[in-house]
């Protein structure tokens, strides 16, 4: 097998997307079957979650109550290029999220995202939509504190930009 | 491996102390900076996204100038993924240059791996096949490097995550005949050899007799986690004296080629491993490798 197949075919291995085949080379049979392919896995998400951690706190503590941190996780190293620069990985797993079904992560995510985005520079002004009453959700992410468990619905906007107190302020919509 | 007393009997050598510094922690290097003779500096963890563009970030680059009167700079990428059968990463290149054009620096160093395939990012470094079809490659790349710098150039053995390829060479062979026809020099990373052992029955004392160990310019140390017995290579923890004592014998081996032994960690585990912790390991090493 040559070095780009080989490569091509690992790379498969790691992001799911490649199924091994009887046909295929006994290297790579052995190498899909293996105990290390799964820690390998588990080694990327451990080194994502640590610069996650750092990076979007209230967006990973969410996931982290939520208890799908790691399939969110996983889907992301699947479905996503991820860059080696960690600068641009929080930036783009929050993007992702932010186009979530699940309205509370997508909304934390935009959030999140807009508030990195005018922290370093950024003039624009972003308007997120919430469902619930962002400052107690906000305030138990960003202390670390247990979420409401019947949060207050409604139509909320947070809008973030530089020339804010803060960076933030919460609307209720009409 | 000998046992630690007569280790420390055969270091005769004074190598230097360098840690890895990501900038942005004053604090931190305020404590590193007595006890190091050399920074390590990753470009890709110091740069920063400006759009679509990547660049250094101005603020750390200038903390680095600042400290440039007190110390060396080693330049260690994470990022150019040499052994990519389709090319290697132009944005580490750009990184490269701007960061050796504001700074001095002894020598500069990437991982024999690669991170990506045909564009797509794989999220951890794999090791290369010992073929000679990977050797060709890696050693016309290393050869253009020299030749676009003009300063030494090392490459360091990465843990094999998976099982290995069918090859042509054993892992020290393939070194042996990359330095010799490159003139590269070589970082061996004391707790990757650790893991490899662990994982995957890796034979340390057969590799390092093996090894020309004239080459080993650099030594890292590190420690990680283990998880459902595998140790990860994830720089969270302060080093095991294992890893000291094996780093020792490479050194007393070196015939005084060794330059330089780094303490790697990363940013995200110095709140748990707190200042003190940090400063005492690079301490431990002084007393371990300047003695």
């Amino acid at each position: 097998m040559d070095l780009a197949t080989q490569q091509r075919k690992l790379l498969g291995l790691f992001r799911s997307t490649y199924k091994v085949t009887a046909n295929d080379d006994a290297y790579i049979r052995k190498v899909a079957r293996s105990r290390d392919l799964a820690e390998g896995k588990k080694n990327i998400a451990l080194w994502r979650v640590w610069v996650f951690e750092r990076t979007c706190a209230l967006t990973v503590n969410l996931l982290r109550r939520q208890n799908t941190l790691s399939q969110r996780l996983e889907e992301f190293i699947t479905i996503e290029n991820i860059s080696p620069f960690r600068e641009t990985q929080a930036p783009a797993f929050l993007e992702w999220l932010g186009r979530s079904d699940d309205d509370l992560v997508s909304s934390v995510a935009r959030f999140e995202l807009a508030l990195i985005k005018v922290r370093q520079g950024d003039r624009h002004t972003y308007t997120i939509p919430w469902k619930i009453e962002p400052t107690s959700i906000l305030h138990s992410l960003a202390k670390n504190t247990p979420l409401e468990s019947d949060p207050c619905a409604g139509n909320y906007e947070v809008v973030v930009s530089r020339k804010m107190p803060g960076h933030f302020r919460i609307y209720r919509s009409r | 491996m000998a046992a630690s007393s007569q280790l420390e009997e055969k270091v005769t050598t004074c190598v230097s102390i360098g840690a890895t510094y990501e900038g942005r922690d004053p604090a931190l290097l305020e404590r590193m900076l007595p006890l190091v003779d050399y920074i390590e500096v990753t470009p890709e963890t110091i740069a920063e996204a400006k759009g679509s563009r990547i660049s250094l970030s101005k603020e750390v680059m200038s903390e680095l100038k600042n400290i440039s009167s007190e110390v060396k700079f080693i330049v260690h990428g994470v990022g150019l993924s040499i052994g990519s059968h389709d090319g290697w990463s132009p944005t580490y290149f750009h990184l490269l240059d701007e960061f050796l054009d504001q700074i001095a620096v002894a020598w500069h160093s990437e991982h024999l791996a690669y991170t990506k395939v045909d564009g797509e990012h794989l999220g951890i470094m794999l090791a290369m096949p010992k073929t000679d079809e990977a050797l060709d490659m890696i050693c016309e790349r290393v050869t253009t490097m020299q030749e676009r710098y003009k300063l030494p150039f090392l490459l360091e053995n990465v843990v094999h995550v998976i099982p290995d390829a069918p090859s042509d060479y054993s892992d020290a062979a393939f070194l042996n005949e990359l330095t010799k026809r490159t003139g590269c020099g070589l970082i061996l990373d004391a707790y990757n050899l650790e893991c490899d052992a662990h994982n995957h029955g890796f034979n340390i004392p057969r590799f390092l007799d093996e090894l020309d160990m004239t080459n080993v310019r650099e030594l890292h140390v590190a420690r990680g986690v283990e998880d459902n017995g595998f140790l990860l290579d994830v720089h969270s923890q302060i080093a095991a004296s294992s890893t000291i004592r094996l780093a020792q014998d490479v050194v007393s081996q070196a015939e005084g080629n060794a330059k330089v032994v780094v303490y790697e960690f990363m940013p995200e585990a110095v709140p748990g491993l707190g200042y003190d912790a940090i400063a005492e390991q690079l301490g431990c090493l002084r007393a371990a490798f300047r003695n």
